[in-house]
């Protein structure tokens, strides 16, 4: 096949093979460096302001602290076998080449120096097992190459003892952070969040005035009155949402389909101005206490509001920490209602509500797109939904054609626990890191030209807040349009009819008649 | 990292964002407009002004979708649509107009 | 004089080997699991989670998933590996159990399956780019070493064949602890020392990948986090964070 010519006229002709393995280029991503925290960032996370003049032994003794508080990293940089099975499988190597972005590289960056300090063989045969002295140089290693992981486990999925990169990844960056070194996208943005309640900054004022205007927008729409409720005391239910979905585009789209389906569905709810975020960066950061505080806020929110439930927006990352780790850091939650799931995600609960007749759908109203979906990587390997076992993955296609008549699926290996990550997760959705967010993107972006090639794919759903922006900025580099990419409520949105509304098909029915 | 305007040195980050907000002006404006490789012309004026306006209100910037909406009203819909904003400011009215209407950059997934 | 120095060998390796693995398998199980970080899709049932064990351990079903020719190569060395382990059985057995009489053709062909996979990998190891890259001396020899294994007990067997009955009977005496003579041959020798140094060198090695798999928390912990609250002691004893929203109340 021939490689992908993102020059040619009228968007790339002969679409390569997103799985293709490129040659080892060595250093290909060396100068790559996100930006650094700022003192004051780095300070209000609980973290020395800038590198201590004792880092080293700090970092040493950080790995071993590690290794004593959690079984994962110590298992994981013993257990691996150099075998190989993992080489292929990150988007960031099959988009840049570089070795150091194949996942048992990655990890080798870390597993060395533990081995130096922490195991018989390294100690006393470094040479043998590849062990190494923690230095400077090994110290501007780790923060170049560990910001150019994602998290996204797909190389997890591939080893044979369930080896994640994630966690070393994270757990380093931890280890960063405690000597002083942090990242200036995740810090500034998780003390923003313990300021403001959300990622961007929004008070309670903007939050409201961006709410209202929402509101204008749906009911010029449907001639019905849609709330989009902000700090209701009582309300049934909490909705804890990327605050990109007050923001940014397409994710406001998603936002208004969650107040039709909720509308719809004759539901109470709200918006926490205190909680005004999905997101918890802190699992990005590795720190169980940054995402403890964070998650924390949850917990207040939904107690001082007295809902019953909780439920969370499309927001890939926030849903593994929803679904796998709120009831760690802030359960147990025995004042809300036990007869739902504690958290449930919007997926569940338009589903449900598809399966109990209560949304009306004109599916025909999506027919100008041609879908495909992009399993987030957080949701695919760190979460689940529904009832059974790999909800994750059906939940989200259920909707999608419930509400819409075309969809294709992308290339067997690259969707459901295959999925690519977008190229833009765990904390490297920030314009410093833009070139290797458009090369980590390559598989994707590959996958989703061959459906355009053979089924004639317009547009992609996603479910993901990251996803989302980091399509639309990097779409346009491989032949599409930066609106391409959809929120899956976006769809529900367009499809639903609202009791009451008044359609384009009530109108020409009203006019026929005479 | 700083820009000069008439001789006065003012500082911005990594990214070109002015640090102190109070510091702005319309001098400045151009300036980092000139950086950003942007010719201003009226309809860019019309996006910076009315950040400015909704920033000075709200403290944050508004959601593209406000802006858009808010264009529309005063200038027509051939101005106030997604495309032409990035027709305007190719990398985003969110980040590239931010920083020339000297607002803080917006942070997050967005 | 050798037989006195193997018998040592043995205890000894013997001995780091059971301590080594217990004490490594001890901490591990004691080392806390902060979060449950299952890789979904996952069971949502213990039964369930042993059943994707049970297929990981016998099929090795994810490697198979991932990478047909390591899978390949992988599962006829270890799996030759564990017929001609079973096979050794009656090397340590006054009356031989009968399905170990039983299992002894195949041990043989077996041997060769190993050297095959371990052949496999070496020559991966050796001509992949990418596997190249990520190896260390230490990988290399590894796998030299358990081809020195299988080779020298496949060259008793087929090239120069050795006094098994004398084997037999020095390791039975070893198991009462009774040193008896140990035939001197070179490649029984070579045989029996490189697998002295492989039980030695188990607990500080890559080799405990074996137990580590069963302490893998992505593969073994239950998919259940919305139902049953997971928490570590450390975890559970941070100090307390808030109830309510403290703005709200200084307000």
């Amino acid at each position: 096949m021939a490689s992908l010519d993102m020059d040619a006229k009228g968007g790339p002709k002969f679409v390569g093979d997103p799985l293709k393995i490129p040659q080892i280029e060595c250093g290909a991503m060396a100068d790559s460096k996100t930006f650094a925290a700022y003192p004051v960032h780095n300070e209000d996370l609980g973290f020395p302001g800038e590198l201590l003049d004792n880092w080293k032994e700090v970092a040493i003794a950080k790995i071993g602290e590690l290794a004593d508080k959690n079984r994962a990293f110590k298992v994981y940089l013993d257990a691996c076998v150099k075998c190989g099975a993992c080489t292929d499988k990150c988007h960031y190597f099959l988009g840049t080449g570089d070795p150091k972005n194949m996942p048992v590289a990655r990890q080798d960056l870390l597993r060395s120096v533990y081995r130096r300090y922490y195991t018989f063989a390294g100690k006393y045969f470094p040479w043998l097992v590849g062990a190494r002295d923690m230095t400077r140089e090994v110290l501007d290693e780790w923060y170049t190459y560990y910001h150019q992981c994602s998290q996204c486990r797909r190389c997890s999925v591939a080893c044979p003892y369930g080896i994640d990169t994630a966690e070393i990844s994270m757990a380093a960056r931890d280890i960063l952070d405690s000597v002083g070194v942090g990242q200036k996208y995740c810090n500034e943005i998780i003390a923003k969040l313990k300021k403001t309640g959300n990622n961007l900054g929004l008070n309670p004022k903007a939050l409201r005035a961006t709410l209202e205007d929402l509101e204008e927008d749906l009911e010029e729409e449907t001639g019905i009155a849609v709330k989009l409720p902000l700090d209701v005391q009582g309300a049934d239910i909490l909705l804890i949402t990327p605050s990109a979905d007050f923001f940014a585009e397409p994710h406001i789209e998603g936002l208004l389909g969650y107040a039709k389906v909720f509308h719809a569905s004759g539901v109470s709810w709200t918006i926490s101005s205190y909680a005004s975020e999905a997101a918890n960066f802190g699992m990005f950061i590795g720190s169980y206490e940054n995402m403890r505080e964070v998650s924390w806020r949850i917990r207040q929110a939904a107690k001082d509001l007295g809902v019953k439930r909780i439920v969370f927006g499309e927001c890939g990352h926030a849903w593994r920490v929803g679904y796998s780790f709120l009831n760690t850091l802030a359960g147990p939650f025995d004042f809300l209602d036990q007869n739902y799931p504690i958290p449930q995600h919007i997926m569940e609960f338009t589903s449900d509500a598809i399966d109990d007749g209560l949304l009306k759908i004109d599916k025909s109203r999506n027919d100008e797109f041609v879908m495909t979906y992009h399993d987030s990587c957080n949701v695919a390997r760190g979460s689940s939904m529904g009832r059974k076992q790999g909800g994750q993955f059906d939940l989200p296609r259920k909707v999608i054609k419930a509400v819409c008549n075309h969809f294709y699926e992308m290339e067997r290996d690259t969707i459901r626990e295959n999925t690519f990550c977008c190229g833009g997760g765990g904390g490297l959705l920030t314009d410093d890191l833009m070139d290797l967010r458009i090369k980590g993107a390559k598989p994707r972006m590959t996958a989703l030209q061959q459906v355009t090639e053979d089924h004639g794919v317009t547009h992609m759903a996603a479910i993901c807040a990251i996803c989302k922006t980091q399509f639309s900025k990097v779409m346009p580099k491989y032949g599409y349009e930066m609106d391409n990419v959809m929120s899956v409520h976006q769809l529900v949105a367009n499809a639903v009819i609202l009791d009451g509304q008044e359609t384009e098909a009530d109108v020409a029915t009203a006019e026929d008649t005479p | 990292m700083s820009y000069d305007v008439n001789g006065a040195t003012i500082e911005h980050d990594e990214e070109g964002y002015i640090t102190n907000l109070s510091e702005w002006s319309k001098e400045l404006a151009g300036i980092i407009a000139v950086a950003e490789d942007i010719d201003m012309g009226e309809e860019h004026w019309a996006v910076v002004n009315f950040l400015r306006e909704y920033y000075e209100e709200y403290q944050i910037a508004p959601a593209v979708r406000v802006l858009i909406k808010s264009i529309k009203k005063s200038m027509g819909p051939e101005v106030g649509n997604n495309k032409y904003m990035y027709e305007l400011f190719p990398y985003g009215p969110a980040k590239q107009a931010c920083k020339i209407a000297g607002l803080p950059k917006p942070t997050g997934c967005v | 004089m050798v037989s006195t120095v193997y018998a040592v060998l043995f205890y000894i390796a013997t001995l780091v080997l059971v301590v080594g693995v217990v004490m490594r398998v001890i901490n591990y199980a004691r080392t806390p699991v902060p979060l449950k970080i299952v890789v979904s899709p996952a069971p949502r049932t213990r039964k369930g989670v042993w059943f994707r064990m049970f297929r990981e351990v016998t099929l090795f079903e994810s490697l198979f998933k991932s990478n047909k020719w390591i899978w390949l190569f992988g599962y006829l060395f270890h799996f030759g590996m564990l017929l001609v382990l079973l096979r050794h059985f009656r090397y340590f057995q006054r009356d031989v159990w009968g399905w170990v009489e039983i299992i002894q053709p195949f041990g043989i062909y077996a041997g060769f399956a190993m050297v095959a996979g371990l052949a496999g990998l070496l020559f991966r190891r050796i001509f992949q780019q990418r596997i190249r890259y990520i190896s260390d001396p230490s990988d290399y020899l590894m796998l030299l070493l358990f081809l020195g294994i299988a080779g020298s007990g496949l060259m008793m067997k087929f090239v120069n064949h050795v006094d098994i009955i004398a084997v037999k009977a020095f390791m039975l005496g070893l198991m009462r602890f009774q040193i008896g003579e140990m035939p001197r041959d070179p490649i029984l020798m070579i045989h029996l020392g490189s697998v002295v140094s492989l039980m030695l060198i188990f607990p500080i090695s890559k080799l405990m990948h074996a137990p580590g798999v069963f302490f893998s928390p992505s593969r073994t912990q239950v998919d259940n986090a919305r139902e049953k609250r997971h928490i570590s002691k450390w975890a559970a004893e941070l100090p307390d964070l808030p109830e309510g929203i403290p703005e709200k109340k200084e307000g």
